[in-house]
């Protein structure tokens, strides 16, 4: 009772405090606003939307889920997908991080760069892989019968979304201290033994956490099953058609709600698997390993396993880059540049709106997400958890969902939105802007939280006012998490698909979606020379933030990076 | 000389508010002369950081006073007053080499160029930091940093230094000759500086006037001497050094000694309080040197040696003289002297001169 009344009492204060800072106040109140309409009103409308039926309010469309097939197995379909993705991927993902943090592997540089190849390439990349080598006349064409459904959906995922099990991995892995395992050893327990009863124990809530994270990516997938998914219908793909194929948009946001409610359970259990993690670095520095006499029997089929790993993304990679210099793909096999001149002469237009759309989004998202991580760190003021939770959302929810979304919230105007947006390039730039923001919070946040306030103290001390301190000592200090959140966010601005899809239009088009269009039209040869044209922009843009993030001499890891 | 360059009166500083209510600092009263150095000295929690954060400007005090050279800063922010810190965990900026890190001060003053350069090559010399200009801190040892952040503070000629805790992350050798060094830095330099430790020993080494602090209020102000001979209660006593306490009554007064009487013996020992008188409950406060352990005799207190440690330039006592009355006594110089082992016998006096007596309220706080 009393402690909620002097909990009033400093809401109170803070808010006194911030009408003396009216830029601030002001600021705050933008802010909120922003995130209400961008990203609370269009989940609102998609609920909106999912509980008309027949043109009346009511739980019409959640009864017929029940009754309804074309509801039903897109659900469990992607439900199954997502547990065999999920399995396959982290069991991949920890045999990778147990070998790079815990075996004297040789090459570890090179197959880390490997696996985390994947996840800076667009999504879809590896399906298209697939098929030019598992398809009707692909190299293997046939070998494994239909590629074309749940089994080639899952080779691709397995393939896309296990390096992200890796890196979460790498971390839990390397937190615990390898003379936990010396000590056991020295007790007389046998390798593995230990791995049972010291390492895999410890790393049970970084492998769960690991585990449902490739199960949010694998259930939200968009490219890939669009592509390769076949008669197998999944959540994602089926929304989309619902919505742009039939024009039936309750059924499409029925279908998006459906998908929106594992992913967000899944990423609330995650953050919580998480937070429970914590007790695995209670013995301080982590040391590098120092198991240098690895019995075999481990070493080869760990090492086989890498290897084979390795070997496979490679191979799919390969066979883009093969693939598009073939004069007729399974047909002509003569060494040609006409794909790229092709794709060049229908795609240019694409290629410049991506370009232009990502170079405005990547500044405008980490400017406004390293502010917004500033205010929540660094500020006092009521409804702060509010404006974190929301600022977060977009990460947890699924890009069709918030495309839908947006289609929905958008067409039209609105008491809190004045001007339609739909068919602009505005709406892509919005909709990338507040999807990308959630990671460069998160890194800002980070890098804020490390910063003692004791720092900025000591500058103010010494004479500096508020404005130079922040200009002079903190700006500087967490210009690497700025960088890594711009990388991050010109790399999905690029490669985005699921959300972007619903958006774009004819005048304002982007390059992953014309990447789609060659492949709608068995154009594969086309596709695969702009996949690699897409591939090389994201490298340079890597490089030359990896150049500029060096140049000011703080380091910084790819894993930073793509995370 | 100003005597009261720097002067705090009444402050006080509450945080939280309704029944939360802390009262870190409780009304307290301060004047330092100028080029003095003072420690703050006192247990966990008793208000020195927050003190010291108020001189700062790091914190508005609730209520109470800051004058500085005679002028009142309150309604100064921290960048604006004539105060340099430095910090615990010296706070350097990671991004800035040791020359940017001490120069950070002037630039944002705008002194010119030359001159930041000729300061900062003269205090990087004073200090002992010479051929670490370029490096960035994480290069440096925990001493070196330290001094940095010495430097730093030192270079913007501050009208008060503050330092809170500053040796506390250094190992103890170097702790020992760090406050040595600033010590003599301060006295060169002249300046006024206020000082926060918990640690006894540094208090005592480093300062022209110790306060003693409990429980955001001051308990003793004076020279590190006097309140160690003279602590003025028992708090005090037993924070600054060790001490054994004994419960006497005063049987007697005469030439500027007090006759004591402790469980049936006599005890001399000096008159200052003089609002003591015959028949007075008090309590003697004799530090571990100042009693003398011997054969047993007529007129000694008698106990039993019941611990004693070798520290080599000392010897270390534990005696019972009853259940609950255990004395710790130190001997110098230990190779000149009989050394008695656990059980054995042995009769204690006093080096009267270095008796200090506490009122029956003193003693009891
Ligand atoms: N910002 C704050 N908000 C609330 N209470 C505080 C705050 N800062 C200090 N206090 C309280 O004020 C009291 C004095 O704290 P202070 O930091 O001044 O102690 P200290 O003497 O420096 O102790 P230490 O030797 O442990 O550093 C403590 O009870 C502390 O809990
Ligand atoms: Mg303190």
């Amino acid at each position: 009772m009393n402690k909620k009344k002097s909990g009033n009492t400093s809401r109170v204060i803070n808010f006194k405090k911030l009408l003396r800072e009216p830029v601030l106040l002001l600021s705050i109140l933008i802010v909120f606003y922003l995130l209400t309409v961008f990203v609370i009103f269009p989940l609102f409308q998609v609920f909106k939307t999912s509980l008309t039926f027949e043109g009346k309010l009511g739980f019409g469309n959640y009864i017929e889920v029940m009754k309804k097939s074309y509801y039903i197995q897109p659900f469990i379909n992607s439900m199954i997908l997502g547990v065999l993705t999920a399995t396959i991927g982290t069991f991949i993902g920890f045999i990778f991080s147990y070998a790079i943090t815990r075996t004297p592997m040789k090459g570890k540089k090179i197959f880390r760069l490997i696996a985390t190849f994947p996840i800076v390439s667009p999504p879809f990349v590896i399906a298209l892989a697939a098929i030019l080598l598992f398809g009707r006349s692909g190299v293997f064409g046939g070998m494994f019968g239909n590629i074309y459904g749940l089994k080639g959906l899952v080779l691709v995922e397995v393939i896309a979304y296990s390096p992200t099990a890796f890196l979460a991995l790498v971390g839990v892995l390397r937190a615990i201290d390898p003379s936990l395992e010396e000590a056991a050893m020295d007790l007389g327990a046998s390798r593995l033994r230990v791995f049972r009863k010291v390492i895999f124990p410890l790393a049970t809530p970084g492998i769960v956490s690991a585990w449902l994270l490739v199960f949010i990516q694998s259930v939200a997938d968009f490219g890939n099953p669009m592509i390769i998914s076949g008669d197998f219908s999944v959540l994602s793909v089926q929304a989309y058609l619902q919505i742009t194929g039939m024009y039936d948009l309750p059924r499409g946001a029925t279908l998006a709600i459906l998908l929106l409610i594992p992913t967000v359970a899944a990423f609330y259990l995650q953050k919580y698997f998480l937070s429970k993690k914590s007790y695995v670095t209670v013995t301080g520095k982590p040391t590098a390993a120092t198991i240098k006499n690895l019995e075999w029997y481990i070493k080869l089929p760990v090492y086989s396993l890498c290897v084979f790993f390795a070997g496979v993304v490679l191979l799919f990679y390969g066979m883009v880059f093969y693939g598009s210099f073939q004069k007729l793909w399974g047909v002509d096999s003569t060494l040609t540049l006409d794909n790229y001149v092709q794709m060049w002469r229908v795609g240019k237009g694409y290629i410049f709106d991506s370009l232009i759309i990502a170079s405005i989004v990547t500044p405008i998202t980490g400017f406004f997400g390293m502010f917004i991580a500033y205010l929540i760190t660094r500020k006092n003021f009521p409804g702060k958890n509010l404006m974190e939770f929301s600022s977060m959302l977009t990460f947890a929810v699924p890009g069709t969902v918030v495309g839908i979304g947006y289609v929905v919230a958008f067409n039209t105007t609105s008491a809190i939105m004045p001007f339609t947006l739909t068919g602009t390039g505005l709406i892509i730039i919005i909709l990338l802007v507040f999807r990308n923001m959630p990671v460069g919070i998160r890194n800002g946040v980070a890098a804020l939280q490390q910063i003692d306030p004791s720092i900025e103290e000591a500058s103010i001390d010494l004479g500096a006012d508020s404005g130079t301190t922040f200009r002079k000592i903190t700006l500087p200090m967490i210009t690497p998490a700025f960088f890594s959140g711009l990388v991050y966010s010109f790399v999905r601005s690029m490669t985005a698909i699921s959300a972007i899809i619903f958006v774009v239009s004819g005048k304002w088009n982007l390059i992953t979606v014309a990447i789609l269009g060659f492949v709608d039209n068995s154009q594969y040869a086309q596709a695969a020379a702009m996949s690699l044209l897409l591939i090389v922009i994201v490298l340079i843009a890597l490089g030359l933030i990896k150049l500029i993030t060096d140049k000011l001499g703080q380091g910084m890891n790819s894993a930073t990076v793509v995370e | 000389m100003r005597q009261d360059y720097l002067v705090l009166k009444d402050l006080t500083k509450k945080f939280g508010k309704g029944d939360a209510v802390v009262t870190a600092v409780d009304g307290i009263n301060l004047t330092v002369k100028e080029g003095e150095l003072i420690t703050l000295l006192g247990p966990s929690g008793c208000g020195k950081t927050t003190t010291l954060r108020m001189i700062a400007g790091f914190h508005t005090p609730t209520s109470g006073d800051i004058l500085i050279d005679g002028d009142s800063v309150n309604t100064l922010p921290p960048n604006k007053r004539p105060t340099a810190m430095v910090f615990q965990n010296y706070a350097l900026f990671p991004h800035l080499t040791v020359r940017e890190n001490i120069s950070f001060g002037l630039k944002v003053r705008g002194d010119n160029k030359e001159e930041i350069i000729r300061k900062v090559d003269e205090i990087m010399n004073l200090i002992g930091l010479n051929g670490l200009a370029d490096r960035q801190p994480r290069e440096l040892s925990g001493g070196q940093q330290q001094r940095v952040s010495l430097a730093r503070a030192m270079i913007m000629e501050p009208k008060v230094l503050l330092f809170d805790e500053p040796l506390s992350n250094l190992d103890a050798m170097l702790r020992v000759s760090t406050r040595l060094e600033i010590r003599k830095l301060q006295q060169r330099v002249g300046i006024t500086s206020v000082y926060v430790t918990h640690d006894q020993e540094e208090a005592m080494t480093l300062s022209d006037q110790v306060i003693i602090m409990k429980d955001g209020l001051i308990q003793q102000i004076g020279a590190p001497v006097e309140i160690y001979s003279h602590p003025c209660n028992r708090f005090v006593a037993g924070f600054i050094g060790k001490a054994n306490f004994l419960d006497a009554t005063i049987k007697d007064i005469n030439n500027e000694q007090l006759i004591l009487d402790f469980m049936g013996k006599e005890i001399i020992a000096p008159h200052w309080n003089k609002s003591l008188k015959q028949g007075d409950s008090v309590v003697i406060v004799a530090r571990p040197e100042s009693v003398i352990i011997d054969e047993p005799s007529e007129d000694c207190i008698e106990g039993t040696v019941i611990n004693s440690v070798y520290f080599g330039s000392q010897m270390l006592y534990e005696v019972k003289i009853t259940d609950d009355l255990i004395f710790r006594i130190e001997v110098a110089d230990p190779q000149q002297h009989i050394q008695y082992s656990a059980g054995i016998k042995v009769g204690l006096t006093f080096k009267d001169r270095s008796l200090h007596i506490l009122s029956a309220k003193e003693g009891a706080l």
